[in-house]
């Protein structure tokens, strides 16, 4: 009977320690290109293509930086870029957490006629590749004068369908017994949302915020065609000014994308628990 | 009176319903509901987005002509290989991953992390970092070569259609591992310890455990992620259009998504292009029924 | 004391005629280009001195990446929301006229007293892809054609002498740029040359022209003529590319992007007058140097026709959409702009085709002037068509498919043929 102890306790040893092997070969597979990024940054362009590549550079080059704060015509413009980038994004992920909750309230709690058809029609709309709808899209912006405004690439993405979702199948496990408690007190149906199911929605609403702040962080398409003033452009458009026509300068292009990054980085090493956690959100709420 | 008094509740409750839905209706309807059905409309005409002349109705045209363009089946062809060869593995790599970190007792969150951070970055920085990484003097090549031993190879990344196809898999897999695996773990976390614990007191081992305990009752997740990414990866373009516009062949990778951008921006084919969409539509819609149909009926009882 | 009703009548409708006649004659014209550092400096100069000059005319200048305009242009002009005035290369231009979605000249407004009277001012044939029913709707920012850019450095380097062994025919072009490639395996670190991919119009079709093919018949109702002809090219990059020689692939980085470093990774490059600016700017050592030199575009050995690089030009065209009288001012601030040729030409080394210009004698003593001259004598304007852009795209994907996934040639040219046979048939 030692015997067999021993052998299923070898076992079970390198079992574990091919495990830890393997975690650590993936996280090393998957963090490499990020560090590729972030050494490539402070190397000269013609460091980058080497081969072998030089991991580790002598010396940090800011040139790359100092370039690509400057931009290619040398105004500056990045600054303003990433404030933009950052009102756009903050205001859409304000404004959809709003939306998003008032509507999934609605439909989580309150029987109406037509509910479930609402539900889904914006569900529906979840299914749409914003390729196909784009140039329609386009034009109800022009329609509306939004072109080259902060309005225009903010307004089109308040209709979140996935945040409806969200907050709904979050909403409907809110105990019932609180809200009418709170009716029966006397209290208005918006104070209930905003003094009650709100506050209580942290989780949800943290999710929410972090997931439309990021998609519209990302976001390059739309922006490509509302934007036409060097002044509104956001960080995607900003970027691609760097793989222009005439010249290449692989330093100061990573040099944008470490600077374009770190907004995104830093939030996620602050609020980590949200993203890391947060996803377990939707696979736990159930229909 | 009692019963008058339930009915106007009822009433005001339902009034109630509507006020808190209709900010957001109301933006759909402008931004989603219109811009559908405008793009509905236009694929039955074939309007020219340069010509100021009014279009000419053409009927179903659009759509038989897709049916019958070897093009458009050949951009199936390419979102369906681009699908299937990202979401299998990232399914597989992100429950063999999710339960390796739940079997381990330290740095579990550290490894979520890390396996996350791509997702950080944006496309364009993603595309960005990987084009050079696949430029035949890159990381890529380097790494491949060191590995096998071998000097100098070049596994052409970004120009053959394997290579190519394989390439743009390689960027949306590292993008959304992580993504996956926290969603598996916090799956197996809600499975109780006390299931596990039941089992290898009745004498079950590691492996066992898992194949007759943990997966059955993860499958409900893992159906809803399946779903969840089958779609993402229908809608990909990003990494395509990145990819096309640095220079990569377009033939290989001219997904859906990309085939619709070109058609209307680059063809000016307005009605071709949407009705390319609805059909994606369509095919989008029946998944996504079907995931709601999933996560209705699943029911996972710890008991 | 209160106002007599029609006292307050008479002042407001005076206040309103007041600034109603202030506001109507306040023009704001918005001009959309592509990014180019040094023609942006000389540019924002010209918007001052005209703004100064005419005080009730602003103007805003827009610029975005030259590969990105041509869709903005499109979705600007589909959502009717497209700038007054701006340039796009000529093929991307077309379709605009085509559709009168561009205004004509305004002749009398610049000058002139009509069509005739504004092309004698230029080079014949400037203005005849440009010319819709006798009408001018475009005036020429650059006309530009490509020749070959050698680094004298890289030949040397290779043992060969840049002034003798250059490649005079495309079979050469191999041969040279294979004594001039470097390589770490398989893995390319110097090229001897790399194409100008993916503008297949201007550099490839005159390829297939010397040999005598075309790419339309000439009635316009066929696809693809002389199917050798395209075969022998589609043949020579499959032997250019990875499965070839392995001589260079469009995923490496342009040769154009990286030809001024002079940092020993790139012997030619295909490209045009203006490349020679931006030696200046960018390496002012190498410029000086004079470690650099141009060549013709090379012929096939046994070419029918000796037929340049094609030329394209940008011209400045006006919104039709916008209101007369902003139109007048688009093209006057447009004559303004371009009556700067030498400056345009020192400053940004582009040469808009002004016979005033080319009969400088000054113009024929710059660097290498008369190769670009030669070539271009012997070239023509690059292939026009409503469905240009389509075109290229499935040239692009041809070139592509034989290059780089190892299809057959007739293969890719049969596909080729197809589409293009498509639409023109128009089938829907």
């Amino acid at each position: 009977m030692n015997a067999n102890k021993t052998r299923a306790w070898y076992l079970e040893k390198t079992f574990t320690a091919l495990m830890w092997l393997f975690l650590a070969g993936a996280c090393l597979a998957v963090i490499i290109p990020l560090a590729f990024m972030f050494t490539a940054s402070a190397m000269p362009a013609r460091d980058i293509l080497k081969m072998p590549y030089p991991w580790i550079p002598d010396g940090i080059y800011w040139q790359n930086f100092w370039n690509a704060l400057r931009g290619p015509e040398g105004t500056f413009i990045f600054a303003r870029n990433a404030f933009n980038s950052l009102l756009v994004s903050g205001t859409v992920a304000f404004f959809t957490v709003i939306f998003s909750s008032l509507a999934g309230y609605g439909l989580a709690k309150f029987k109406f006629k037509g509910r479930n058809l609402v539900f889904m029609l914006i569900m529906a709309t979840m299914m749409i590749p914003f390729e196909a709808i784009m140039i329609p899209l386009y034009m109800v912006a022009m329609r509306m004068g939004l072109q080259d405004t902060y309005a225009g690439l903010i307004l089109p993405f308040l209709a979140n369908a996935f945040g409806v979702f969200l907050m709904r199948q979050y909403l409907i496990t809110f105990p019932d017994e609180i809200l009418d408690a709170a009716r029966i007190d006397g209290a208005s149906e918006p104070r209930i949302f905003g003094s009650i199911v709100m506050p209580s929605s942290g989780p949800a609403i943290a999710t929410l915020a972090i997931l439309a702040f990021r998609s519209q962080w990302d976001s390059l398409l739309w922006p490509l065609l509302v934007v036409q003033s060097d002044e509104m452009k956001t960080i995607p458009l900003y970027i691609t000014k760097f793989m222009a026509e005439t010249h290449s300068d692989e330093g100061i292009m990573m040099a944008v994308a470490v600077m374009a990054s770190i907004p995104m980085i830093v939030l996620f090493l602050t609020l980590s628990k949200y993203f890391v956690n947060t996803e377990g959100l939707t696979s736990a709420t159930k229909g | 009176m009692r019963h008058k008094r339930g009915f106007s509740m009822e009433r005001k409750k339902a009034r109630w319903g509507w006020v808190f839905v209709t900010p957001s209706l109301i933006l759909f309807a402008a931004f989603s509901f219109y811009p559908i059905i405008n793009a509905f409309y236009e694929s039955f005409f074939n309007r020219n987005l340069l010509s100021l002349r009014p279009p000419s109705f053409v009927g179903w045209n659009n759509y038989t002509y897709l049916f019958r363009s070897k093009e458009f089946w050949l951009s199936v062809q390419n979102t369906l290989i681009f699908t299937g060869g990202t979401f299998l593995p990232l399914l597989v790599f992100s429950l063999i991953l999710a339960v390796f970190i739940m079997s381990i007792s330290r740095f579990r969150r550290f490894f979520q992390m890390a396996f996350y951070s791509p997702a950080v970055l944006s496309s364009v920085v993603a595309a960005m970092i990987w084009l050079l990484i696949f430029d035949p003097r890159g990381l890529a090549n380097q790494g491949m070569n060191s590995l096998l031993g071998t000097a100098g190879v070049n596994y052409n990344w970004l120009s053959t259609t394997t290579m190519l196809r394989l390439s743009t898999i390689i960027v949306y897999f590292w993008k959304y591992i992580g993504y996956f695996t926290v969603l598996f773990v916090s799956g197996l976390g809600s499975i109780p310890d006390t299931l596990g614990e039941a089992a290898l007191i009745d004498g079950a081992n590691r492996w066992t455990m898992f194949w007759y305990v943990t997966f059955p009752l993860l499958k409900p997740t893992t159906l809803l992620v399946s779903i969840m990414t089958m779609i993402q990866c229908l809608k990909t373009f990003s990494t395509q259009y990145m990819f096309t516009s640095a220079g990569a062949p377009t033939r290989p990778i001219n997904v859906i998504t990309l085939s619709i951008y070109n058609t209307a921006i680059k063809d000016y084919r307005i009605g071709r292009a949407t009705a390319m969409s609805i059909l994606l539509f369509i095919v989008m819609f029946a998944f996504t029924w079907l995931q709601l149909k999933v996560s209705r009926t699943e029911d996972v009882s710890h008991m | 004391m209160i106002l007599k009703k029609p006292v307050l009548l008479l002042i407001v409708l005076s206040l309103f005629l007041v600034t109603s006649a202030v506001g109507a004659q306040t023009i704001e014209l918005t001009y959309w280009t592509h990014t180019d550092d040094n023609r942006t400096v000389i540019e924002n100069r010209y918007i001052e001195e005209f703004q100064k000059m005419y005080p009730n005319v602003t103007i805003k200048r827009v610029v975005n990446e030259a590969s990105k305009m041509g869709d903005l242009m499109l979705t600007a002009f589909s959502a009717n929301n497209a700038p007054d005035i701006f340039n796009l290369p000529i093929e991307q231009e077309y379709g605009y006229m085509m559709h009168h979605r561009v205004a004509p000249v305004n002749y009398a407004a610049i000058g002139y007293k009509d069509a005739a009277d504004l092309a004698s001012q230029y080079m014949p044939g400037t203005f005849d892809t440009v010319t819709m029913d006798g009408e001018i709707y475009g005036l020429p920012l650059e006309l530009t054609n490509w020749s070959i850019y050698i680094n004298k450095n890289v030949f040397r380097d290779a043992g060969l002498d840049p002034e003798k062994d250059y490649p005079k025919t495309w079979e050469e072009m191999i041969e040279v740029a294979d004594k001039l490639t470097l390589r770490n395996g398989e893995i390319i670190t110097r090229r001897g040359f790399d194409f100008r991919y993916p503008y297949y119009l201007v550099a490839m079709l005159p390829m297939v022209e010397q040999l005598g093919g075309q790419l339309i018949s000439d009635d316009g109702k066929t696809a693809i003529v002389n199917d050798d002809a395209w075969i022998q090219v589609l043949e020579w990059f499959r032997t250019w590319g990875p499965h070839g020689r392995n001589l260079g692939s469009p995923t490496y980085t342009a040769a154009r992007k990286i030809f001024n470093m002079d940092n020993n990774d790139i012997g030619m490059a295909l490209t045009g007058f203006y490349q020679q600016g931006r030696i200046r700017v960018d390496n002012p050592e190498f410029y000086e140097s004079g470690e650099w030199m141009v060549v013709p575009f090379p012929v096939f050995e046994n070419a029918v026709n000796n037929v340049g690089c094609s030329y394209y030009g940008h011209f400045m065209m006006v919104n039709a959409q916008a209101s007369s009288e902003k139109q007048e001012w688009a093209w006057k601030f447009i004559a303004y702009m371009l009556d700067h040729p030498w400056e345009y030409l020192e400053t940004v080394n582009i040469i808009q085709p002004r016979q005033d210009l080319l009969d400088d004698p000054r113009y024929m003593e710059l660097p290498y002037m008369n190769v670009f001259m030669d070539d271009m004598a012997r070239s023509h304007m690059v292939f026009l068509h409503e469905n240009g852009f389509q075109f290229e795209r499935f040239i692009k994907e041809a070139v592509e498919s034989v290059m780089l996934s190892n299809m057959p040639s007739e293969e890719a040219l049969d596909i080729l043929r197809e589409r293009i046979q498509e639409v023109l048939d128009d089938s829907y």
